[in-house]
């Protein structure tokens, strides 16, 4: 009866998104690689990866995500968000070679839309596994 | 042209807000306010704000609502089964209401209601143990002497909040906590093991 209650309502949205998740992924990255010059950036392409969290959550809830992993590389990559400004901003280097601007905004786009994906995919996880109880959270 | 184009957009979504605050299904109420939200992302690149646009789409109908389909799928209905007392196995609608009348009933019953969680009491046909063994029933409920016995699994974290609340409320609510291993197979033990 429990079972029954978890599957048998989800078989089509398990279909519907199992065939949009690789659209997803690729939809993610290109508004995170765009974001420069076209609406979107690393926050918008975050979200759209923290979606696939939860959508990989509702077709197969099985916890083997390490979700440690997952808060230690986002912490990398926030530490990476105050770093590479502080790096290329304040030392001058991007003043010395202009033509760099657009490589640093497509970084930091990446660097933000990954931080951003995880961060949230991380709290989405421990929600549905762990109800927010147990390890606090800070970033 | 364009200002009716708006108004219609605008009229559409207090529509689909009213249905989401209407419908009966909560999945129903999920889809509603994708929608709305999809609507909102058109009129803002209509009044040429395209980066709020995107990101209107992706929270609000990407990220919400799969989130809110996630919610929706640990939401589920937590069954109480009741065993008929071994001397008069009778399971009739005069001996429920004889249960319902009891104060341990009723503490259940306020504890669902107040953590608004959905509750469902059924009649177990079963003997004790293949009831216990039966992973249907989150609690299962049976009439001593005196007073009622509830059966809880081991590892259900609802049930372990409902008994502490039970402890605090004092001795006099007739009601008696015991535990049992619940043997399930790995897979179904992750996905219960929160609850």
């Amino acid at each position: 009866m429990k079972n029954e209650t978890i599957t048998a309502d989800s078989i089509i949205l398990q279909l519907a998104i199992g065939l949009l998740f690789p659209f997803m992924l690729l939809f993610g990255f290109y508004i995170i690689l765009n974001g420069h010059y076209t609406p979107g950036g690393g926050f918008q392409g975050g979200g759209i990866l923290a979606s696939l969290f939860i959508a990989r959550y509702i077709i197969f809830p099985v916890e083997d995500t390490d979700s440690e992993m997952l808060h230690t590389i986002q912490r990398i990559f926030l530490s990476a968000i105050l770093l590479v400004p502080l790096c290329l901003l304040f030392t001058g280097v991007l003043a010395q070679y202009p033509n760099m601007q657009k490589h640093y905004l497509t970084l930091m786009d990446i660097l933000i839309g990954v931080q951003v994906g995880f961060g949230l995919g991380v709290a989405v996880l421990r929600f549905a596994f762990f109800q927010g109880s147990g390890q606090t959270w800070h970033l | 042209m364009n200002d009716m184009i708006d108004s219609a957009i605008l009229l559409t979504m207090c529509i689909f807000a009213l249905l989401a605050i209407q419908a009966r299904l909560l999945r129903n109420a999920i889809i509603h306010l994708a929608v709305l939200s999809v609507l909102a992302a058109f009129l803002y690149m209509r009044i040429a704000a395209p980066e709020l646009a995107i990101a209107e789409a992706v929270i609000g109908s990407g990220l919400v609502t799969l989130l809110y389909l996630a919610a929706l799928k640990r939401n589920r209905v937590y069954t109480i089964g009741v065993v008929g007392d071994q001397n008069a196995r009778h399971l009739a609608d005069p001996y429920m209401h004889h249960l319902m009348r009891t104060h341990a009933l009723r503490e259940i019953r306020e504890f669902f209601l107040i953590r608004e969680y959905q509750l469902q009491i059924v009649f177990v046909p079963e003997a004790l143990d293949e009831a216990l063994r039966n992973d249907a029933y989150d609690l299962i409920l049976q009439e001593d002497d005196s007073d009622i016995v509830a059966y809880t699994d081991d590892e259900s974290y609802i049930m372990m909040e409902l008994e502490m609340l039970i402890q605090m409320r004092g001795a006099h609510s007739g009601l008696r906590f015991e535990r049992y291993q619940q043997a399930t197979p790995e897979m179904e033990r992750i996905d219960t093991a929160g609850i």
